[in-house]
């Protein structure tokens, strides 16, 4: 079972649980319908997707409501540390939630009396709760943009605001160098999917795969593109495939379904989901 | 002065410190700050990052933007507010990326995308905290001169380097339709 936990931008929604439903253009879980916006719910949406295409359950959500003061995220903190064991996800993907490092260190423990310790996957947020709390090496998958893996080279940074300014105005051609310095300093998941102009698959510290066509650079302005390769990473890994190959499968289904859309700056996320099953049933 | 240590307070990391001039400013900040619910504690700072008291106020630094509109809204005063570790600014670095017929500005981790014609802020990406699909709801098919600053509405980090992409955006758009 994939479990996703992450927040949508409702204040007062408190904890929505259950399995995801996404029809082609609305987001269900339980009777709660969730706007398919850039954040978890895009993430979601491309990992019903998947799942629908793969023929295996929809994965399980919990979103708790939260527009940045962090309410929601601490109700989402709190239920994992109490009912991660009981819930026991083969898959764990952590996303939007407001990092609080002595928390993620509480959950990344309490993973460790599940049945079986989940798959760890971290994106956004998460992914820096974990790297600021020391926690990047319990965990399988990283998927971080380029700043995000600029971050990730920063040892001391503990967001990816507070980055040194050489790293930031690194470009993608010196990307060997920011996975070399993340991985000395075990900043790094086991596997590391860059998402950007070129994407890369890291794994123990090593590149092992590239892709930059087709070359679609407007995808990067268009918010949700690296959360639909998160979910769909996921939800490949729980169809039964390898982490290197979920992470292969996805990073080509999203530009392809970017390319589909005749995606532009303009372009909303919810276009190149609705892309994405065509992409799918055609290779 | 004894500060009494719950459990809870001694177990808090959160990588920031409000820094003050005074001790009474930092208990009132303390009050404040706790009472709208943020995580804090009383902590000495590093002799390095002291300001003026011995005294300051330890945050979880991902919510400095809300700390910071908090204690302006409610007239407390202080003097900075820094990360405990690594660089003390936060990034100021702006890389400006044109496409067709629009421009987008990245600062940090944060990209807003806007229409060079009519100023009509067409995407927000990159960031991770809770604010941003938010901000990106609220501000994503307006006008770039119409919606509030994303440091005004956010709460986090991520939110304050969405700000520094708005505001170079903003003057950007400006001189291109001047």
């Amino acid at each position: 079972m994939l479990l996703i936990c992450g927040t949508i931008p409702q204040a007062d929604a408190g904890l929505v649980m259950g399995e995801a439903r996404f029809n082609g253009s609305k987001l269900h879980v339980g009777n709660t319908e969730i706007p398919c916006t850039q954040g978890t719910a895009a993430l979601v949406s491309a990992a019903c997707i998947v799942a629908s295409h793969c023929r295996i359950n929809a994965p399980q959500v919990i979103f708790a409501g939260d527009t940045g003061s962090g309410q929601g995220s601490r109700l989402l903190y709190d239920y994992l540390m109490k009912n991660l064991p009981q819930l026991s996800p083969d898959i764990l993907l952590l996303h939007y939630i407001l990092p609080v490092m002595g928390l993620m260190k509480k959950v990344s423990k309490v993973t460790e009396k599940c049945s079986k310790k989940p798959v760890m996957i971290a994106d956004a947020s998460s992914m820096y709760a974990a790297k600021a709390a020391g926690l990047a090496g319990q965990f399988d998958i990283f998927t971080p943009d380029l700043s995000e893996m600029e971050f990730l080279a920063d040892a001391e940074a503990i967001h990816p605001a507070y980055i040194s300014h050489h790293l930031f105005r690194a470009e993608i051609a010196h990307i060997d160098e920011l996975i070399e310095a993340a991985y000395r300093q075990k900043s790094m998941a086991k596997t590391v999917v860059v998402k950007g102009a070129i994407d890369h698959i890291v794994q123990d510290g090593k590149i092992t795969f590239t892709l930059d066509r087709p070359d679609l650079p407007q995808l990067e302005a268009i918010g949700g593109t690296g959360d639909t390769i998160s979910g769909m990473v996921g939800a490949f890994i729980d169809a039964g495939f390898s982490h290197y190959d979920a992470a292969i499968k996805a990073l080509k289904a999203n530009r392809e379904a970017g390319q589909y859309a005749q995606a532009t700056p303009a372009t909303k996320i919810s276009q190149i989901i609705t892309a994405i099953p065509k992409i799918l049933n055609h290779n | 002065m004894i500060f009494k240590r719950t459990k809870k307070q001694a177990r808090f990391v959160g990588g920031g410190l409000v820094l003050f001039q005074s001790v009474e400013e930092a208990i009132a900040a303390e009050k404040v700050l706790r009472a709208n619910n943020y995580d804090v504690k009383l902590v000495a700072p590093p002799p390095q990052l002291r300001k003026g008291c011995d005294l300051a106020v330890e945050i979880n630094i991902v919510e400095k933007a809300g700390v910071e509109r908090l204690l302006r809204q409610k007239d407390k005063h202080f003097a900075e507010i820094l990360p405990v570790k690594g660089v003390g600014e936060l990034l100021d670095v702006v890389k400006v990326k044109y496409f067709a017929d629009a421009c987008m500005v990245k600062a940090g981790n944060m990209k807003l995308t806007f229409d060079k014609n009519t100023g009509v802020i067409l995407n927000i990406s990159g960031g991770g905290c809770p604010d941003i699909p938010y901000l990106h709801l609220s501000m994503v098919d307006k006008k770039i001169t119409d919606v509030a600053r994303p440091k005004d509405k956010g709460h986090t980090l991520c939110a304050l380097m969405l700000d520094r992409a708005f505001v170079e955006a903003l003057e950007i758009f400006r001189k291109e339709t001047n």
